[in-house]
């Protein structure tokens, strides 16, 4: 334990110093610039506005909205316990967060819940991609090059098939991607205006929404006839026209986006082909109109790309988007705050959409730390001006992880991963030292099981230095991927980001009699039941089960209460059970507050 | 007009081998034996929802036009009601028709699966509402009702918002078609005493994390989701066991079958809301051939329902709705398809507060236009809600705020309260 926490800790104050030079170089920072505008948007704002969050409430917020967890309750503990000013060891602890593995998980979900909107997997294989978007958010690649990997995707080359998921598991249909890349990366839902100018929005009109399918159209889903495996092949042919339903005005249009110029095809590429399109080949074109997808949604002009991105961002972080629904942005349904949303849009982009860099600006803001108890008679209106920390429902996976956190499944798992790694660290140095001298292969594999306790011994630096924190995370990952695609199946209401909470019956069915949850809650050595089943007193165990599920102390009239429900019990560790069981379903733990 | 294979909004997407494939699978049916019906209260009004989801045709269904310019080659046939003819795709529902009346002069001005969907459930044709079995569960449900108030039994799984902002106990419950819900047995491990001690410490828990603010909607939902759960545990048996051979016999050993199986059970058992969906009339392809199946499959089964209502009284006390987003176009298209139609189209509707045998309104010959008593889902809303008792030009009090229930702009088809 001692062993990880120290790695982390090296890693992260490498990045924190070589973050706070970059942040202490900016004239007016992002931060106060986006408390200005919000301040300044509502009369009067202080009258509204809720007080700063409990460091208590800071930290797990923070904590599930960065790294997609609850902190473990030694975090929680030191964190609390930690008598520096508040606004000091929490920007650190941001920090510390976003340079730890575990934020390129919450990324990779966030992104993948942004792309692929909850759908199955049918062509590409879920694991790959979620590998691919993992990777993407550890380098903290930027959003527009990530936007442009996806979109140029044929899925042809190993290497980079994975992308190809956002295409192929839609199955190429040119009507769901056509309004998938309004949707995802503009931010504007077009599918309206499919068959005539969008009805209720006067914003939306037919020509846009072909004028994105023109760049999809000459694509086509191309299976192999040997492997089978589907991959787009593209002509170097065909037009886009369309005719109103409602006044038969007809239109032709090449690629581009919105109003921006139409992307005419270079001279002399009509009918050319690289590889012309047959059965057994796919078709590729001397000139591709999808490669310009990719480029033209990210291009400078397209300014609805970065104000989209920032929006979502936005939204993730701060529980509500300055536009919702999110995919609805138009004149007539303008931002709540929209000389903000353009700030935004303009800095992601100047800071070439450096994502890992804007949430942690994001997370530093006033408006992010406010309490969420909103100011008496002032909730309506405190909820529409970010003047209170709004509720966010757990996303499915936040959920997994800060139930598998705080039951313990998640610190068991992490042993074992450690042990696997190390032993085969072990296997494989002892494999490297045998080559060249035969009579050291025993001593890594010794060091490797006195390292997980002990911190006395001088032996050589324990094998265990050589796993890198990512490499752990990923094993964990695949440990304990089953948990979370449970929930997910679970808890994931159909469709793409939204800020919206509706619960259904049989989710509260899983949790409370579902077997993986209560299977969860059966004392064992290393969970929270068998930790609490320890202590003999009340008050101890009202401590620790607030600190490990609420990530926060007990008021003194919950420590009288827990003492009470232990009284009444005639089965200590089935009421322990059931006190876990009832902090877990609290909405307190359900929502992020 | 050119379209790009269909419109593939998820609720839009015609589908035969979905429809197929439920039905082909089994499932275990739990469903009380009839008897239990004479115990009903025949004062608790109730609502069953016929849903068609798709948008059935109304020229082969309700508004037939055979030997016109479109339509199609299905007959009329007359009913049980002297003048009233029906599609002969109903051949059940025709004998019937005594005890059910048809609206023919729908216009919803729109042909979105969506907006038609959400005019037709909610009475507006936009903005946050209720639908009207949120409506329906909220002043008709009584306090310790066993069961939640507003179920639907449906083989697919969207999400409706149903409730707005009534409370979110008035929500729609989705039951995956027949089959048992999961996790309805508590764990063996915990003694009921236990449980019930965590249930109450839970709601303490609930209660204070209420009380300090957040957005009310979130914790209502959340609170609503164990109310509701509670209630399923307790009508376990309601789902477990099969229905008797001679029920598979008359409704039909499909899923629509068993789910309008489902649905009278529940109603029998304190059920107020219940909606069964039928899916696959989406028919862009293939009309004919499409109705002749889905109707095939619709007609002897809910009449089936509609008998054992009937029969056990249940009837007047229950508003009986066959309804959907919309109906489809008169004008075939080259796949021998009909298209989305809100212009002109029909619903049939019964039981609770409904004037039977008549008929409503009417479209012109070729059925292209309603040429009297034009209504939409306005209209439509108020008569359901007035059928029941409600009056729908008072208002919802949500704390100070007043919302009228029915569009005010709006009024109930008085022709067709009983």
């Amino acid at each position: 334990m001692r062993t990880r926490v120290f790695q982390i800790l090296v890693v992260a104050t490498l990045v924190v110093t070589h973050a706070r030079a970059m942040i202490a170089a900016e004239p007016a920072s992002l931060t106060h610039r986006v408390d200005e505008l919000i301040e300044a948007a509502l009369p009067e704002f202080s009258q509204h506005a809720s007080t700063d969050c409990t460091d208590a409430e800071f930290l797990r917020r923070v904590s599930l909205d960065l790294t997609a967890t609850i902190p473990s309750a030694h975090d929680t503990r030191h964190f609390l316990d930690d008598s520096r000013p508040s606004q000091l060891k929490r920007s650190e602890w941001i920090d510390q967060l976003l340079a730890s593995p575990a934020y390129a998980r919450r990324m990779q979900y966030l992104l993948d819940w942004i792309l692929m909107e909850r759908r199955t997997s049918e062509n590409i294989a879920s694991a790959g991609w979620q590998t691919y978007l993992r990777q993407a958010a550890a380098e903290n690649r930027p959003w527009d090059q990530l936007a442009n990997e996806i979109l140029v995707e044929t899925g042809s080359e190993p290497k980079t098939r994975s992308r190809a998921r956002f295409y192929l598991d839609r199955d190429f249909d040119l009507t769901v991607l056509t309004r998938d890349v309004g949707r995802i990366f503009l931010g504007k839902d077009l599918e309206c205006a499919q068959c005539h100018d969008h009805p209720v929005v006067d914003a939306y009109l037919q020509r846009h929404y072909h004028g994105l399918k023109a760049f999809l159209n000459r694509s086509y889903l191309f299976t192999d006839p040997k492997s089978k495996k589907k991959s787009i092949g593209e002509k170097a042919e065909g037009v886009v026209t369309f005719t109103s339903v409602f006044d038969d005005t007809t239109g032709k249009t090449a690629p581009r986006i919105l109003d921006l110029a139409e992307i005419l095809d270079p001279k002399g590429t009509d009918k050319q082909y690289v590889t012309k399109p047959s059965k057994s080949a796919r078709g590729i074109p001397k000139y591709s109109r999808r490669e310009q997808l990719g480029l033209a949604v990210t291009s400078e002009q397209n300014r609805a790309f970065r104000l989209n991105i920032a929006n979502r961002l936005w939204a993730a972080m701060m529980g509500r988007g300055l536009v919702e629904p999110l995919d609805f942005s138009h004149p007539d349904n303008p931002a709540s705050h929209p000389q903000l949303l353009e700030l935004l849009g303009d800095q992601l982009h100047d800071h070439a959409y450096d994502m890992k860099w804007f949430l942690g600006q994001l997370v530093r803001t006033r408006t992010y730390q406010r309490s969420s108890r909103p100011v008496d008679g002032s909730a309506d209106i405190a909820n529409t001006h970010f003047a209170v920390g709004l509720l966010k429902p757990l996303s499915p996976e936040q959920y997994a992880w800060a139930t598998m956190q705080a039951t313990g499944v998640l610190s068991a798992a992490r042993t074992i991963a450690r042990k696997q790694l190390e032993d085969q660290a072990a296997k494989q140095k002892a494999k490297s030292n045998k080559k060249p001298d035969g009579n050291k292969a025993k001593e890594p594999a010794k060091t490797s099981e006195s390292s997980a306790n002990s911190s006395t011994s001088a032996a050589p630096p324990p094998a265990a230095l050589t796993i890198s924190p990512q490499a752990l995370e990923m094993a964990v990952d695949k440990a304990l991927q089953g948990h979370v695609t449970t929930f997910v199946t679970q808890f994931a209401s159909g469709g793409g980001q939204r800020t919206t909470f509706s619960a259904t019956a049989p989710q509260a069915l899983f949790l409370v009699n579902g077997e993986l949850f209560r299977g969860w809650l059966k004392p064992s050595s290393t969970n929270l039941t068998g930790r609490l089943s320890k202590l003999n007193q009340p008050s101890d165990i009202a401590e620790e089960s607030y600190i490990g599920i609420l990530n926060r102390q007990p008021s003194v009239s919950e420590q009288a209460e827990v003492a009470e429900y232990l009284a009444a019990a005639e089965d200590r560790t089935e009421a322990i059970v059931e006190l876990i069981s009832a902090l877990l379903l609290s909405a307190e733990f359900r929502f992020n507050h | 007009m050119q379209r790009d294979h269909g419109c593939h909004r998820i609720d839009h997407s015609l589908s035969r081998r979905g429809f197929l494939a439920s039905g082909a699978v089994a499932g275990v049916a739990g469903l009380c034996t009839p008897g239990v019906a004479k115990e009903i209260d025949k004062k608790q009004k109730r609502v069953l929802q016929v849903f068609l989801q798709g948008g059935v045709s109304q020229l082969e269904s309700w508004d037939p036009k055979p030997g016109t310019l479109y339509g199609g080659p299905f007959r009329a046939i007359p009913t049980s009601v002297p003048g009233m003819h029906i599609s002969e795709l109903l051949p059940h529902t025709a004998q019937r028709m005594h005890l059910l009346s048809i609206v023919r002069g729908i216009n919803l001005k729109t042909n979105s699966h969506h907006d038609g969907r959400l005019f037709m459930e909610m009475g507006r044709r936009a903005g946050e509402f209720p639908y009207m079995g949120s409506v329906a569960a909220k002043y008709l449900m009584p306090n310790d009702a066993p069961l939640p108030g507003y179920l639907h039994v449906t083989t697919r799984g969207l999400t409706d918002d149903t409730h707005a902002f009534l409370d979110a106990r008035y929500g729609q419950l989705k039951l995956a078609g027949h089959k048992v819900p999961d996790n309805l047995l508590p764990p063996k491990t915990v003694s009921n005493d236990s449980a019930l001690r965590s249930r109450a410490l839970l709601k303490r828990l609930n209660t204070r994390f209420a009380g300090r603010g957040g957005q009310k909607s979130f914790i209502d939902s959340y609170n609503a989701s164990f109310e509701m759960a509670e209630k399923l545990m307790a009508r376990r048996a309601l789902f477990e066991g099969e229905p008797s051979g001679q029920d598979l016999d008359r409704y039909g050993r499909h899923s629509f079958g068993r789910n309008c199986l489902l649905a009278r059970t529940l109603l029998e058992n304190g059920g107020t809301v219940v909606k069964v969906t039928h899916h696959g009339y989406d028919t862009h392809a293939e009309n004919f051939n499409f109705h002749l199946e889905q109707l095939g499959e619709f007609d002897k089964t809910f009449c089936m329902l509609l008998d054992d209502l009937h029969e056990s009284g249940m009837l007047e006390s229950t508003l009986v709705m066959i309804y959907s987003e919309f109906g489809r176009t008169p004008k075939i298209n080259v796949r021998y398809g009909r298209d989305h139609w809100g212009s002109a189209w029909s619903i049939a509707l019964g039981g609770q507060g409904i004037t039977p045998g008549a008929i409503v309104g009417a479209t012109n010959t070729d059925g292209t236009e309603v040429s009297d008593r034009e209504v939409d889902g306005g209209h439509l809303f108020h008569t359901y809600l007035q059928a029941l008792g409600i009056d729908s030009t008072e208002y919802h009090t949500l704390g100070g705020r007043k919302v009228p229930i029915g569009d005010p702009a709006r009024e109930p088809i008085g022709e067709l309260l009983a």
